[in-house]
């Protein structure tokens, strides 16, 4: 049962991957992009994170949701997207290199000794409870350095972009004097 | 008494679910319209069946024979897909939505005599967590819809629902994390358990202004008036549902309905009370009062109030809510450690 | 009368008020005290209340503005110019039409067209006359011009129907002969008095 799931939605998301790589319409790339990380959000569930699987459909519903606007900003739906190839070549030889080695990085403690937790689970903790223990125990640096570093960029980004926040776009200085002298007629 | 949850009773509450809430959906079309009607000193649907109440049935039969329109130049698979992400997220939320207390079937009745029904269909013990997920991916259903219709009243839409979503996303959050760092669970269950001792133990008294902040996201989160910015006729004709006809715009809207609904249980579940006893009040009459409130509610503010401009949503969001709610978690971090 | 006074379109009595909303806040920290303000008064609140009066009204005390229109109608003004009639002669029955011609003479839309002829008692008689309502700008000038009372305009508003000839023959504008009684008459130049039947005295001639 569990490995007909698995096989059922690895075989969906890797064919959704597929689509967003391939396709040049940039409204399926994005829409394919999107159920694949939702999907991969059931492999969470079928491992039993739950934690993990919501946060995952939280955290990339939101940030697809932020490359859909950027999308909307920059290309035109209804025309398909023309890709600059240098060579073709090159592509696939960087873009298979790529691939390889990150599935032997991934697959090679698999082979070598299974997978096993590298931190005991708390007896009788729920799913979201262990995450805590785990993050604010043995992952406690990283965690806080991440929060810092996301806040970094948080403050870098509202100042970068709020300049010039308060600056009305409608009412610039020149139009007043109009629009009271149309008013007076 | 620890009942053992069988899938026939998981089953049943699905089914329960399900039905009753689009049952609900349905009819609340005809109770926004008759109360609005009554706020604005008009009598609403009428003529239609005993107090206008077959308008619903009126309403289906031409939802269902008018032309199903796709236009020309539009992304045809992702205009089809659209409404169905709305429709079918908002129902994947009810999974993990307590709608009545648990019961058990009696015995007399055939087939399913005995059968435990629990009060959620799947009680995940990140109940509220997957209920922000799924309706955070129902907006999707606008999004692709805006998108795909290749009109730029759509586009405009489209463009409102991502403003809205990343406004709205974070003061939901941020505002249920106080009442979950109360209750120390994400499951709706246990929220209801700590409040089972009568109202004077309503997470409302503890965590007024998170419940406050709470409705406000969710308004914004059904695109309810005040933020109805993705389809606000006055403005963008009507946003992402542009180009929708017939029974693709239906799905929007019972959509809507069914992510108000869910809104409704959720800040009666996690603010109210939920489905406890209340005096003589049986618990799952006083769950529909609460609920049917929530919804009354979102109609009279609809009556009431104008709607803002996007930019009024994000600076009400950003700079108002967020940091509200982001002082309030920690309020309730130093008054808890401070109480022990 | 100046001509400003002349030009001025606003019927009513000018006697507006200007709501005192305060002066709009320039700086940011303004911004947030009219927030803060405003939340504190609690003004949407009163929104809220003004609402919910207003529907407790309209469901116990049955004060809406609906008219149910094809239930209920509301009275239209005397002076509306509606789709003509034609008046019958109460005594005879007869059409009160003579055949003048003065309302084909002054229609300024050109819609009234007729013709007549002398019957065998050598009487002029209308033996056509039509109304065409899609040119027909309601002005009023043949219900004026008429020496007879014979053509006025009725308060018939609902002009919908499958086609215009409905509305625009004689016959059709005619009262019909079997409710004659109660043809609607209306005060005017040549209308029949107020109290006619008292007036009318038998003339000598009679003895």
């Amino acid at each position: 049962m569990v490995m007909i799931a698995f096989y059922f939605f690895a075989v969906l998301i890797t064919l959704l991957f597929l689509v967003t790589v391939m396709s040049k319409n940039v409204l399926y790339a994005m829409t394919s992009l999107a159920a694949g990380m939702v999907l991969i959000s059931g492999l969470f569930f079928i491992l039993g994170a739950d934690f993990l699987g919501a946060v995952q459909l939280i955290v990339y519903v939101g940030a697809v949701m932020a490359l859909y606007s950027f999308a909307m900003m920059f290309f035109d739906m209804s025309k398909d997207v023309k890709e600059k190839n240098g060579s073709a070549a090159t592509v696939f030889v960087l873009g298979g290199a790529i691939a390889l080695m990150l599935v032997v990085v991934f697959s090679a403690p698999v082979i070598g000794q299974g997978v096993s937790s590298l931190y005991p689970e708390a007896a009788g903790a729920t799913n979201p409870q262990a995450v805590g223990l785990v993050l604010f125990t043995k992952y406690l640096v990283p965690f806080e350095v991440a929060a810092v570093m996301l806040l970094v960029a948080m403050i870098s980004g509202i100042i970068l972009a709020g300049k010039k926040m308060d600056a009305s776009l409608s009412t610039t200085e020149e139009e007043i004097p109009e629009m009271t002298q149309g008013g007076e007629k | 008494m620890i009942h053992e949850v069988t899938w026939v009773g998981a089953a049943v509450k699905a089914l329960i679910a399900l039905l009753l809430v689009s049952a609900v959906a349905g009819f609340g079309t005809y109770i926004e319209r008759k109360v609005l009607a009554w706020m604005q000193r008009r009598p609403g649907p009428a003529h239609v069946g005993p107090f206008g109440l077959l308008q619903l049935a009126a309403d289906g039969i031409k939802l269902f024979t008018k032309e199903d329109f796709i236009p020309q130049f539009s992304n045809r698979l992702i205009f089809s897909i659209a409404p169905v992400i709305t429709a079918g997220t908002a129902f994947m939320a009810l999974a993990a939505v307590p709608i009545f207390p648990d019961f058990t079937f009696p015995e007399w009745i055939p087939l399913l005599g005995g059968v435990f029904v629990p009060s959620i269909a799947s009680d995940v013990n990140i109940g509220i967590l997957f209920i922000l997920a799924a309706m955070a991916a129902g907006l999707y259903g606008p999004l692709l819809a805006g998108m795909s219709q290749q009109n730029k009243w759509g586009i405009i839409g489209a463009a409102r629902t991502a403003v809205q979503f990343l406004s709205y996303e974070v003061v939901t959050g941020l505002s249920l994390l106080a009442p979950i760092m109360l209750v120390g669970s994400l499951s709706l269950v246990d929220f209801n358990d700590h409040q089972a001792a009568g109202i004077g133990s309503w997470l409302i008294w503890q965590q007024p202004l998170a419940f406050v902040l709470f409705l406000i996201a969710g308004f914004a989160e059904t695109n309810r008036t005040p933020f109805d910015l993705l389809e606000h006729e006055a403005e963008i004709v009507s946003g992402f549902v542009t180009e929708y006809s017939g029974l693709r715009w239906g799905l929007f809207f019972v959509g809507e309905y069914a992510n108000m609904i869910t809104i409704g249980i959720l800040a009666s579940v996690i603010f109210c009370g939920g489905y406890s006893d209340f005096l003589f009040i049986p618990g799952w009459l006083m769950m529909g009062l609460k609920v049917s409130f929530f919804f009354f509610l979102m109609l009279w503010v609809r009556a009431s109030w104008p709607h803002i401009r996007p930019d009024q949503l994000m600076w009400l969001s950003w700079k108002v809510l967020m940091p509200l709610a982001v002082v309030n978690v920690v309020i309730t971090g130093i008054v808890m450690m401070a109480i022990g | 009368m100046s001509l400003e006074q002349f030009k001025n379109r606003n019927v009513g009595q000018q006697q507006y008020r200007m709501l005192d909303l305060g002066k709009t806040p320039e700086t940011s920290w303004g911004k947030f005290k009219q927030v803060v303000s405003r939340s504190l008064k609690v003004e949407l609140m009163i929104g809220l209340g003004v609402t919910f009066g207003i529907m407790i009204r309209t469901l116990f005390r049955g004060e809406t503005h609906t008219i149910r229109y094809p239930f209920e109608k509301i009275p239209i003004s005397r002076r509306y110019r509606a789709i003509h009639e034609m008046k019958r002669l109460l005594e005879s029955g007869h059409y009160r039409c003579i055949g003048c011609g003065l309302c084909e003479k002054i229609c300024i839309s050109n819609c009234i067209a007729m013709d007549t002829r002398y019957d065998e008692n050598q009487r002029k008689e209308v033996s056509e006359y039509t109304i065409n309502f899609g040119r027909c700008i309601f002005c009023g000038y043949c219900a004026e011009v008429c020496p007879e009372l014979a053509i006025v305009h009725g308060d018939r508003y609902e002009t919908a129907s499958q086609q215009r000839a409905s509305f625009s023959l004689f016959e059709d504008m005619l009262t019909p002969i079997d409710r004659l009684k109660q043809q609607k008459e209306y005060p005017g130049f040549g209308a029949v008095s107020p109290h006619a039947d008292e007036n009318i005295k038998k003339t000598p001639l009679a003895y």
